[in-house]
Protein backbone atom coordinates (compact mmCIF):
# COMPACT_ATOMS: atom_id res chain seq x y z
CA UNK A 1 0.00 0.00 0.00
CA UNK A 2 2.69 2.66 0.92
CA UNK A 3 6.34 2.20 0.04
CA UNK A 4 7.27 0.85 3.86
CA UNK A 5 9.37 -2.29 4.30
CA UNK A 6 6.86 -5.06 4.70
CA UNK A 7 8.93 -6.23 7.85
CA UNK A 8 7.85 -3.56 10.24
CA UNK A 9 5.28 -4.35 11.75
CA UNK A 10 2.35 -1.03 12.16
CA UNK A 11 1.41 0.73 14.71
CA UNK A 12 -2.00 -0.45 14.59
CA UNK A 13 -3.48 -2.49 12.98
CA UNK A 14 -7.22 -3.56 12.56
CA UNK A 15 -8.12 -6.61 10.63
CA UNK A 16 -11.23 -7.34 9.57
CA UNK A 17 -13.39 -5.29 12.29
CA UNK A 18 -17.59 -5.79 12.22
CA UNK A 19 -19.20 -3.55 15.06
CA UNK A 20 -22.48 -2.15 15.51
CA UNK A 21 -25.36 -1.48 17.60
CA UNK A 22 -28.05 -4.01 19.29
CA UNK A 23 -27.01 -7.13 17.10
CA UNK A 24 -26.89 -4.56 14.00
CA UNK A 25 -23.67 -3.79 12.33
CA UNK A 26 -22.47 -0.61 11.21
CA UNK A 27 -18.79 -1.47 10.47
CA UNK A 28 -18.61 -4.60 8.41
CA UNK A 29 -14.62 -6.19 7.83
CA UNK A 30 -12.31 -3.39 8.00
CA UNK A 31 -8.93 -3.83 7.74
CA UNK A 32 -6.00 -0.92 7.56
CA UNK A 33 -3.08 -0.17 9.20
CA UNK A 34 -0.93 3.14 10.77
CA UNK A 35 2.54 2.54 10.32
CA UNK A 36 4.40 4.64 13.01
CA UNK A 37 4.82 8.55 11.72
CA UNK A 38 1.83 8.25 9.86
CA UNK A 39 -0.59 10.41 9.64
CA UNK A 40 -4.01 8.75 8.03
CA UNK A 41 -7.63 9.65 7.17
CA UNK A 42 -10.67 7.74 7.78
CA UNK A 43 -13.09 9.60 4.97
CA UNK A 44 -16.80 9.05 4.51
CA UNK A 45 -20.00 11.27 5.10
CA UNK A 46 -22.08 11.23 8.19
CA UNK A 47 -23.39 8.26 9.00
CA UNK A 48 -20.62 5.72 6.84
CA UNK A 49 -19.65 4.30 11.05
CA UNK A 50 -16.36 6.44 11.58
CA UNK A 51 -17.20 6.67 14.88
CA UNK A 52 -18.18 3.38 15.36
CA UNK A 53 -15.19 2.09 13.91
CA UNK A 54 -13.25 4.76 16.50
CA UNK A 55 -14.76 4.19 19.45
CA UNK A 56 -14.53 0.55 18.55
CA UNK A 57 -10.61 0.88 18.39
CA UNK A 58 -10.38 2.83 21.38
CA UNK A 59 -12.57 0.35 23.21
CA UNK A 60 -15.27 2.43 23.98
CA UNK A 61 -17.20 -0.84 22.38
CA UNK A 62 -17.29 -3.99 21.85
CA UNK A 63 -16.44 -5.08 18.51
CA UNK A 64 -18.60 -7.89 16.89
CA UNK A 65 -15.83 -9.55 14.65
CA UNK A 66 -12.06 -9.38 13.79
CA UNK A 67 -8.83 -8.15 15.99
CA UNK A 68 -7.11 -4.81 16.27
CA UNK A 69 -3.61 -4.78 17.42
CA UNK A 70 -1.58 -1.67 19.10
CA UNK A 71 1.72 -1.67 19.84
CA UNK A 72 2.52 -5.48 19.06
CA UNK A 73 -0.38 -5.90 21.70
CA UNK A 74 -4.15 -7.50 20.54
CA UNK A 75 -6.02 -4.67 22.08
CA UNK A 76 -9.74 -5.64 21.07
CA UNK A 77 -11.34 -7.21 24.08
CA UNK A 78 -9.34 -4.32 25.72
CA UNK A 79 -11.53 -1.35 27.82
CA UNK A 80 -10.92 2.12 27.04
CA UNK A 81 -8.69 3.15 29.90
CA UNK A 82 -6.37 0.35 29.38
CA UNK A 83 -6.74 1.45 25.75
CA UNK A 84 -5.86 5.11 27.06
CA UNK A 85 -2.75 3.89 29.29
CA UNK A 86 -1.51 1.79 26.41
CA UNK A 87 -0.47 4.84 24.95
CA UNK A 88 -3.25 5.41 22.14
CA UNK A 89 -4.73 8.74 22.55
CA UNK A 90 -8.64 9.37 21.51
CA UNK A 91 -9.81 12.61 21.00
CA UNK A 92 -13.99 12.11 20.10
CA UNK A 93 -15.69 14.46 18.51
CA UNK A 94 -18.12 15.35 21.15
CA UNK A 95 -14.48 16.36 22.68
CA UNK A 96 -16.05 15.06 26.84
CA UNK A 97 -14.08 17.81 28.65
CA UNK A 98 -14.37 17.83 32.55
CA UNK A 99 -16.76 21.34 32.47
CA UNK A 100 -16.38 21.89 36.09
CA UNK A 101 -12.47 21.91 36.11
CA UNK A 102 -9.89 24.36 34.74
CA UNK A 103 -8.28 23.90 31.49
CA UNK A 104 -4.91 23.32 33.83
CA UNK A 105 -7.24 20.37 35.66
CA UNK A 106 -8.17 19.07 32.50
CA UNK A 107 -4.75 18.75 30.95
CA UNK A 108 -3.49 17.02 34.49
CA UNK A 109 -6.04 14.35 34.41
CA UNK A 110 -4.81 14.05 30.50
CA UNK A 111 -1.79 12.34 31.77
CA UNK A 112 -3.25 10.52 34.47
CA UNK A 113 -2.14 8.30 36.33
CA UNK A 114 1.48 10.19 36.45
CA UNK A 115 1.87 13.88 37.86
CA UNK A 116 2.34 15.48 34.44
CA UNK A 117 5.96 16.82 33.79
CA UNK A 118 6.11 20.63 33.34
CA UNK A 119 8.11 20.47 29.87
CA UNK A 120 4.80 18.82 28.60
CA UNK A 121 2.59 21.22 30.14
CA UNK A 122 4.23 23.79 28.45
CA UNK A 123 4.33 21.86 25.06
CA UNK A 124 0.83 21.87 25.06
CA UNK A 125 0.53 25.87 26.12
CA UNK A 126 2.93 26.32 23.22
CA UNK A 127 1.20 24.59 20.87
CA UNK A 128 -2.75 26.57 21.96
CA UNK A 129 -0.91 29.61 23.32
CA UNK A 130 -4.89 30.59 23.93
CA UNK A 131 -5.05 27.92 26.65
CA UNK A 132 -2.07 29.22 28.42
CA UNK A 133 -3.85 32.25 28.86
CA UNK A 134 -6.86 30.58 30.07
CA UNK A 135 -5.65 27.50 32.25
CA UNK A 136 -8.20 28.80 35.53
CA UNK A 137 -11.11 28.87 33.24
CA UNK A 138 -13.71 26.20 33.47
CA UNK A 139 -13.49 24.27 30.14
CA UNK A 140 -17.26 24.04 30.29
CA UNK A 141 -17.86 27.93 29.37
CA UNK A 142 -15.27 28.64 26.71
CA UNK A 143 -15.93 28.26 23.14
CA UNK A 144 -16.40 25.64 20.56
CA UNK A 145 -12.76 25.81 19.11
CA UNK A 146 -11.06 26.21 22.79
CA UNK A 147 -12.82 23.55 23.74
CA UNK A 148 -11.03 21.32 20.92
CA UNK A 149 -7.81 22.83 21.66
CA UNK A 150 -8.48 21.56 25.62
CA UNK A 151 -9.64 17.75 24.05
CA UNK A 152 -6.44 17.80 21.89
CA UNK A 153 -4.06 19.34 24.38
CA UNK A 154 -5.21 16.80 27.11
CA UNK A 155 -4.42 13.55 24.56
CA UNK A 156 -1.17 14.83 24.12
CA UNK A 157 -0.59 15.33 27.79
CA UNK A 158 -0.33 10.96 28.07
CA UNK A 159 2.49 11.51 25.35
CA UNK A 160 0.89 8.87 23.30
CA UNK A 161 2.26 7.53 20.26
CA UNK A 162 -0.98 7.09 18.17
CA UNK A 163 -2.95 10.41 18.72
CA UNK A 164 -6.55 9.31 16.88
CA UNK A 165 -9.21 12.51 16.13
CA UNK A 166 -13.15 11.80 14.86
CA UNK A 167 -13.81 15.12 13.05
CA UNK A 168 -12.25 17.68 15.35
CA UNK A 169 -13.90 20.40 13.16
CA UNK A 170 -17.11 19.54 14.48
CA UNK A 171 -18.80 22.64 15.20
CA UNK A 172 -16.11 25.28 14.46
CA UNK A 173 -16.43 28.04 11.95
CA UNK A 174 -14.06 27.32 8.19
CA UNK A 175 -11.45 29.45 10.20
CA UNK A 176 -11.57 27.65 13.49
CA UNK A 177 -11.02 24.65 11.49
CA UNK A 178 -8.49 25.58 9.58
CA UNK A 179 -6.28 27.10 12.44
CA UNK A 180 -7.35 23.25 14.36
CA UNK A 181 -5.82 21.71 11.23
CA UNK A 182 -2.42 24.05 11.50
CA UNK A 183 -2.04 22.65 14.96
CA UNK A 184 -2.20 19.24 13.63
CA UNK A 185 -0.17 19.75 10.89
CA UNK A 186 2.67 21.20 13.94
CA UNK A 187 2.33 17.88 15.74
CA UNK A 188 3.09 16.04 12.95
CA UNK A 189 6.15 17.43 11.92
CA UNK A 190 7.33 16.91 15.26
CA UNK A 191 6.61 13.02 14.24
CA UNK A 192 3.38 12.29 16.30
CA UNK A 193 1.29 9.60 14.46
CA UNK A 194 -1.72 10.68 13.71
CA UNK A 195 -5.36 9.19 12.57
CA UNK A 196 -8.05 11.22 12.03
CA UNK A 197 -11.87 10.80 10.62
CA UNK A 198 -13.09 13.56 8.73
CA UNK A 199 -15.89 14.48 6.68
CA UNK A 200 -14.22 18.02 5.77
CA UNK A 201 -12.02 16.12 2.88
CA UNK A 202 -10.01 18.56 1.60
CA UNK A 203 -8.59 19.34 5.00
CA UNK A 204 -7.81 16.15 5.70
CA UNK A 205 -5.94 15.00 2.98
CA UNK A 206 -3.87 18.09 3.25
CA UNK A 207 -3.06 16.47 6.30
CA UNK A 208 -2.49 12.82 6.21
CA UNK A 209 -0.23 10.68 3.73
CA UNK A 210 -2.72 8.08 3.02
CA UNK A 211 -6.85 7.74 3.33
CA UNK A 212 -9.45 5.02 3.22
CA UNK A 213 -12.55 6.34 1.77
CA UNK A 214 -15.19 4.23 4.45
CA UNK A 215 -18.88 4.11 3.01
CA UNK A 216 -21.64 2.19 4.31
CA UNK A 217 -19.85 0.71 7.26
CA UNK A 218 -17.12 -0.56 4.44
CA UNK A 219 -13.65 0.79 3.12
CA UNK A 220 -14.60 1.51 -0.83
CA UNK A 221 -10.94 2.99 -1.67
CA UNK A 222 -7.31 3.12 -0.57
CA UNK A 223 -4.48 5.29 -1.52
CA UNK A 224 -2.28 7.85 -0.95
CA UNK A 225 -3.78 11.79 -0.28
CA UNK A 226 -3.18 12.71 -4.07
CA UNK A 227 -4.39 10.01 -5.59
CA UNK A 228 -7.23 10.14 -3.48
CA UNK A 229 -7.48 13.72 -4.21
CA UNK A 230 -7.65 13.17 -7.84
CA UNK A 231 -9.39 10.44 -7.83
CA UNK A 232 -12.93 11.14 -9.65
CA UNK A 233 -15.65 9.07 -7.54
CA UNK A 234 -13.89 10.94 -4.68
CA UNK A 235 -13.80 14.02 -6.01
CA UNK A 236 -17.13 14.29 -6.84
CA UNK A 237 -18.88 12.75 -3.44
CA UNK A 238 -16.27 14.80 -1.18
CA UNK A 239 -14.85 17.40 -3.06
CA UNK A 240 -18.05 19.21 -4.83
CA UNK A 241 -16.04 19.09 -7.99
CA UNK A 242 -17.81 17.40 -11.03
CA UNK B 1 -27.41 32.28 70.16
CA UNK B 2 -23.77 32.77 69.22
CA UNK B 3 -23.42 29.27 70.77
CA UNK B 4 -26.17 28.18 68.38
CA UNK B 5 -24.32 29.52 65.57
CA UNK B 6 -20.81 27.54 67.19
CA UNK B 7 -22.56 24.27 67.53
CA UNK B 8 -24.39 24.86 64.41
CA UNK B 9 -21.16 24.85 62.38
CA UNK B 10 -19.79 22.08 64.27
CA UNK B 11 -22.42 19.86 63.87
CA UNK B 12 -23.57 21.00 59.96
CA UNK B 13 -19.54 19.94 59.16
CA UNK B 14 -20.73 16.53 60.59
CA UNK B 15 -23.60 16.83 58.33
CA UNK B 16 -21.13 17.29 55.44
CA UNK B 17 -19.29 14.66 56.27
CA UNK B 18 -22.18 12.61 56.44
CA UNK B 19 -23.56 13.56 53.44
CA UNK B 20 -20.64 13.81 51.01
CA UNK B 21 -20.22 9.92 50.98
CA UNK B 22 -23.80 9.57 50.15
CA UNK B 23 -23.52 12.33 47.38
CA UNK B 24 -20.43 11.13 45.71
CA UNK B 25 -21.37 7.59 45.59
CA UNK B 26 -24.34 8.59 43.96
CA UNK B 27 -22.58 10.97 41.24
CA UNK B 28 -20.02 8.02 40.45
CA UNK B 29 -22.43 5.15 40.45
CA UNK B 30 -26.38 6.51 39.98
CA UNK B 31 -26.82 4.17 43.65
CA UNK B 32 -28.71 6.10 46.69
CA UNK B 33 -27.14 4.53 49.57
CA UNK B 34 -29.96 4.30 51.54
CA UNK B 35 -28.12 1.91 53.80
CA UNK B 36 -25.89 4.66 54.67
CA UNK B 37 -26.07 5.17 57.97
CA UNK B 38 -26.95 1.46 58.53
CA UNK B 39 -23.02 1.31 57.82
CA UNK B 40 -22.23 4.51 60.39
CA UNK B 41 -24.33 2.91 63.08
CA UNK B 42 -22.78 -0.87 61.94
CA UNK B 43 -19.19 0.76 62.53
CA UNK B 44 -20.24 2.05 65.79
CA UNK B 45 -21.42 -0.54 67.30
CA UNK B 46 -17.92 -2.88 66.35
CA UNK B 47 -16.45 -0.02 68.38
CA UNK B 48 -18.15 -0.23 71.03
CA UNK B 49 -17.92 -4.19 71.03
CA UNK B 50 -14.40 -3.94 70.30
CA UNK B 51 -14.10 -1.67 73.40
CA UNK B 52 -16.14 -4.00 75.44
CA UNK B 53 -14.09 -6.82 74.74
CA UNK B 54 -10.68 -4.88 75.97
CA UNK B 55 -9.37 -2.94 73.27
CA UNK B 56 -8.32 0.76 73.75
CA UNK B 57 -11.02 3.21 72.46
CA UNK B 58 -8.49 4.34 70.03
CA UNK B 59 -7.67 1.12 68.00
CA UNK B 60 -11.46 0.05 68.83
CA UNK B 61 -12.62 3.27 66.96
CA UNK B 62 -9.77 2.26 63.85
CA UNK B 63 -11.64 -1.13 63.74
CA UNK B 64 -14.88 0.49 63.59
CA UNK B 65 -13.73 2.50 60.63
CA UNK B 66 -12.09 -0.69 58.99
CA UNK B 67 -15.22 -2.60 59.17
CA UNK B 68 -16.92 0.36 57.99
CA UNK B 69 -14.50 1.08 54.93
CA UNK B 70 -14.30 -2.60 54.36
CA UNK B 71 -18.40 -3.29 54.34
CA UNK B 72 -18.40 -0.56 51.26
CA UNK B 73 -16.00 -1.90 49.58
CA UNK B 74 -17.19 -5.58 49.66
CA UNK B 75 -21.17 -4.04 48.87
CA UNK B 76 -19.93 -2.25 45.56
CA UNK B 77 -18.15 -5.62 44.27
CA UNK B 78 -20.57 -7.66 45.33
CA UNK B 79 -24.44 -6.48 45.69
CA UNK B 80 -23.97 -3.78 43.54
CA UNK B 81 -22.39 -5.70 40.57
CA UNK B 82 -25.38 -6.39 38.77
CA UNK B 83 -26.49 -2.74 39.56
CA UNK B 84 -23.76 -1.41 37.53
CA UNK B 85 -24.60 -3.41 34.41
CA UNK B 86 -27.71 -1.90 34.21
CA UNK B 87 -28.04 1.91 32.86
CA UNK B 88 -30.51 4.87 33.54
CA UNK B 89 -33.89 4.71 35.38
CA UNK B 90 -33.34 0.41 35.91
CA UNK B 91 -30.30 1.30 37.37
CA UNK B 92 -31.13 3.68 39.92
CA UNK B 93 -34.25 1.93 40.97
CA UNK B 94 -32.36 -0.83 41.81
CA UNK B 95 -29.72 0.64 43.68
CA UNK B 96 -32.45 1.96 45.46
CA UNK B 97 -34.26 -1.17 46.64
CA UNK B 98 -31.10 -3.50 47.27
CA UNK B 99 -29.89 -0.73 49.67
CA UNK B 100 -33.09 -0.24 51.27
CA UNK B 101 -33.16 -3.70 52.13
CA UNK B 102 -29.69 -4.00 52.92
CA UNK B 103 -30.80 -1.06 55.61
CA UNK B 104 -33.53 -3.03 56.76
CA UNK B 105 -31.07 -6.72 57.26
CA UNK B 106 -28.69 -4.74 59.16
CA UNK B 107 -30.91 -2.99 61.14
CA UNK B 108 -32.47 -5.59 61.70
CA UNK B 109 -29.58 -7.99 62.73
CA UNK B 110 -28.21 -5.17 65.34
CA UNK B 111 -31.57 -4.75 67.25
CA UNK B 112 -31.61 -8.91 67.44
CA UNK B 113 -28.44 -9.49 68.24
CA UNK B 114 -27.13 -6.26 70.19
CA UNK B 115 -30.51 -4.19 71.36
CA UNK B 116 -29.10 -2.35 74.38
CA UNK B 117 -25.87 -1.83 72.50
CA UNK B 118 -24.83 1.72 71.80
CA UNK B 119 -21.63 4.05 71.44
CA UNK B 120 -21.16 6.69 73.81
CA UNK B 121 -17.19 7.48 74.13
CA UNK B 122 -17.32 9.87 77.41
CA UNK B 123 -14.39 12.47 77.64
CA UNK B 124 -13.66 13.63 80.59
CA UNK B 125 -11.42 17.34 81.47
CA UNK B 126 -13.58 20.78 82.22
CA UNK B 127 -15.32 23.17 79.14
CA UNK B 128 -12.85 25.16 77.26
CA UNK B 129 -13.78 28.72 76.23
CA UNK B 130 -13.98 29.11 72.90
CA UNK B 131 -14.52 33.10 71.20
CA UNK B 132 -16.24 33.25 74.45
CA UNK B 133 -18.60 29.91 74.39
CA UNK B 134 -17.60 26.93 77.04
CA UNK B 135 -17.45 24.19 75.18
CA UNK B 136 -16.72 20.68 76.30
CA UNK B 137 -13.84 18.50 75.70
CA UNK B 138 -16.27 16.33 73.85
CA UNK B 139 -17.58 18.34 71.56
CA UNK B 140 -14.48 20.35 71.33
CA UNK B 141 -12.40 16.90 70.15
CA UNK B 142 -15.49 16.26 67.86
CA UNK B 143 -15.20 19.63 66.02
CA UNK B 144 -11.15 19.14 65.46
CA UNK B 145 -11.78 15.59 64.32
CA UNK B 146 -14.47 16.11 61.92
CA UNK B 147 -12.55 19.54 61.08
CA UNK B 148 -9.73 17.88 59.65
CA UNK B 149 -11.34 15.35 57.90
CA UNK B 150 -13.34 18.05 56.16
CA UNK B 151 -10.24 20.06 55.09
CA UNK B 152 -8.81 16.69 54.08
CA UNK B 153 -11.41 15.79 51.76
CA UNK B 154 -11.27 19.11 49.97
CA UNK B 155 -7.23 19.07 49.81
CA UNK B 156 -7.68 15.36 48.70
CA UNK B 157 -10.60 16.13 45.73
CA UNK B 158 -8.50 19.49 44.39
CA UNK B 159 -5.28 18.73 44.68
CA UNK B 160 -4.21 15.09 44.11
CA UNK B 161 -4.31 13.30 40.88
CA UNK B 162 -6.52 10.99 42.34
CA UNK B 163 -9.26 13.19 44.26
CA UNK B 164 -9.34 14.86 40.26
CA UNK B 165 -10.02 11.57 38.94
CA UNK B 166 -13.09 11.13 40.68
CA UNK B 167 -14.74 14.40 39.76
CA UNK B 168 -14.00 13.67 36.57
CA UNK B 169 -15.62 10.40 36.54
CA UNK B 170 -18.77 12.19 38.03
CA UNK B 171 -18.35 15.10 35.72
CA UNK B 172 -17.68 12.64 32.15
CA UNK B 173 -17.44 9.44 32.63
CA UNK B 174 -16.50 8.86 29.12
CA UNK B 175 -13.86 11.66 29.18
CA UNK B 176 -12.35 10.35 32.50
CA UNK B 177 -11.82 6.78 30.53
CA UNK B 178 -10.18 8.47 27.54
CA UNK B 179 -7.75 9.69 30.18
CA UNK B 180 -6.86 6.54 31.14
CA UNK B 181 -9.02 6.54 34.48
CA UNK B 182 -10.86 3.22 35.33
CA UNK B 183 -14.50 4.31 36.56
CA UNK B 184 -14.70 0.84 38.44
CA UNK B 185 -12.03 1.29 40.58
CA UNK B 186 -13.17 5.00 41.19
CA UNK B 187 -16.92 3.58 42.50
CA UNK B 188 -15.04 0.96 45.02
CA UNK B 189 -12.58 3.06 46.10
CA UNK B 190 -15.49 5.72 46.98
CA UNK B 191 -17.80 3.42 48.04
CA UNK B 192 -14.94 2.38 50.95
CA UNK B 193 -14.47 5.78 51.63
CA UNK B 194 -18.42 6.68 52.45
CA UNK B 195 -18.74 4.23 55.01
CA UNK B 196 -15.37 5.39 56.45
CA UNK B 197 -16.77 8.85 56.60
CA UNK B 198 -20.42 7.55 57.45
CA UNK B 199 -18.48 5.71 61.01
CA UNK B 200 -16.12 8.92 61.77
CA UNK B 201 -19.82 10.98 62.14
CA UNK B 202 -21.13 8.40 64.07
CA UNK B 203 -17.67 8.06 66.26
CA UNK B 204 -17.80 11.96 66.80
CA UNK B 205 -21.19 12.12 67.54
CA UNK B 206 -20.81 9.78 69.91
CA UNK B 207 -18.41 12.02 71.66
CA UNK B 208 -21.63 13.88 72.59
CA UNK B 209 -24.40 11.83 73.09
CA UNK B 210 -24.84 7.72 72.77
CA UNK B 211 -25.06 6.27 69.22
CA UNK B 212 -27.59 3.45 69.49
CA UNK B 213 -28.69 0.27 66.96
CA UNK B 214 -31.48 2.23 65.59
CA UNK B 215 -29.81 5.76 64.59
CA UNK B 216 -29.30 4.27 61.16
CA UNK B 217 -32.19 5.85 59.79
CA UNK B 218 -31.66 8.91 61.17
CA UNK B 219 -28.10 8.95 60.06
CA UNK B 220 -29.75 8.03 56.31
CA UNK B 221 -32.34 10.62 56.48
CA UNK B 222 -29.59 13.35 57.50
CA UNK B 223 -27.30 12.40 55.00
CA UNK B 224 -30.24 12.29 52.44
CA UNK B 225 -31.36 15.85 53.00
CA UNK B 226 -27.85 17.15 53.04
CA UNK B 227 -26.87 15.51 49.58
CA UNK B 228 -30.42 17.07 47.95
CA UNK B 229 -29.64 20.49 49.44
CA UNK B 230 -25.98 20.33 47.77
CA UNK B 231 -26.73 18.98 44.74
CA UNK B 232 -26.54 14.79 44.39
CA UNK B 233 -22.50 14.65 43.47
CA UNK B 234 -21.63 18.24 44.79
CA UNK B 235 -19.01 17.45 47.04
CA UNK B 236 -18.42 21.31 48.26
CA UNK B 237 -22.20 21.70 48.06
CA UNK B 238 -23.19 19.05 50.62
CA UNK B 239 -20.52 20.79 52.66
CA UNK B 240 -21.81 24.34 52.55
CA UNK B 241 -25.59 22.70 52.81
CA UNK B 242 -24.13 20.41 56.11
CA UNK B 243 -23.36 23.90 57.55
CA UNK B 244 -26.43 25.99 56.90
CA UNK B 245 -28.35 22.43 57.91
CA UNK B 246 -26.59 22.29 60.81
CA UNK B 247 -27.16 26.25 61.88
CA UNK B 248 -31.24 25.78 60.81
CA UNK B 249 -31.12 22.38 63.25
CA UNK B 250 -29.50 23.83 66.15
CA UNK B 251 -30.87 27.43 66.07
CA UNK B 252 -34.91 26.06 65.46
CA UNK B 253 -33.93 23.65 68.95
CA UNK B 254 -32.79 26.78 70.78
CA UNK B 255 -35.74 28.91 69.89
CA UNK B 256 -39.22 26.31 69.16
CA UNK B 257 -37.91 22.66 70.40
CA UNK B 258 -35.88 19.52 69.18
CA UNK B 259 -39.28 17.76 68.12
CA UNK B 260 -39.07 20.57 65.13
CA UNK B 261 -35.78 20.33 64.11
CA UNK B 262 -36.43 17.21 61.89
CA UNK B 263 -39.17 18.40 60.12
CA UNK B 264 -37.23 21.79 59.65
CA UNK B 265 -34.75 19.91 57.89
CA UNK B 266 -36.70 18.26 55.29
CA UNK B 267 -38.34 21.72 54.48
CA UNK B 268 -35.19 22.55 53.76
CA UNK B 269 -34.79 19.89 51.72
CA UNK B 270 -38.30 20.50 49.81
CA UNK B 271 -37.79 24.22 49.19
CA UNK B 272 -34.69 23.60 47.81
CA UNK B 273 -36.07 20.37 45.11
CA UNK B 274 -38.60 23.46 44.68
CA UNK B 275 -36.57 26.57 43.76
CA UNK B 276 -32.94 25.02 42.29
CA UNK B 277 -33.24 21.36 41.56
CA UNK B 278 -29.76 20.88 40.88
CA UNK B 279 -28.70 22.03 44.80
CA UNK B 280 -27.56 25.28 46.45
CA UNK B 281 -24.68 25.08 44.05
CA UNK B 282 -26.06 23.95 41.02
CA UNK B 283 -24.35 20.82 40.47
CA UNK B 284 -20.73 21.36 41.20
CA UNK B 285 -18.39 18.90 41.98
Amino acid sequence: MTGRSPLSEPLLTVSDVSAGYLGEDVVHDVTFTVGEGDAVAIIGSNGAGKTTLFRTICGMMQNTGGTVTFGGTDITTAGAHQVARAGLAYVPAERHLFPEMSVRDNLILGAYPDRPSAERMALVFELFPRLAERERQHAGTMSGGEQQMVAVGRALMSEPTLLMLDEPTTGLAPKLAAEAYQALAALREQGLTVLIAEQQVPLALALADRGYVLENGRIQLAGTSEELASNPDVRRAYLGVA
Amino acid sequence: MKAAILDGIVLGLQYGLLGVGLTLVYGLGGVLNLAHGQLAVLGAIITALSFDAGLPIVPAIAVGLACAATAGLVLDLTLMRPVYRLRGEPRVLLGLLLMLGLAFIIDGFLVWRYPIQSLSIRIGGDPIPILGVRMRTGSLIASAVTIAAGASLVAFFRLTTAGRAVRSVIQDEEGARLCGINPARVRTFIFALSGFLACLVAVTRSMTAPVTVTNGIDFTTLALIVAVVGGLGSVSGAFLAGIVLGIVNTISSFYIGTYITTIMLLVAAALTIVIRPSGILGGRT
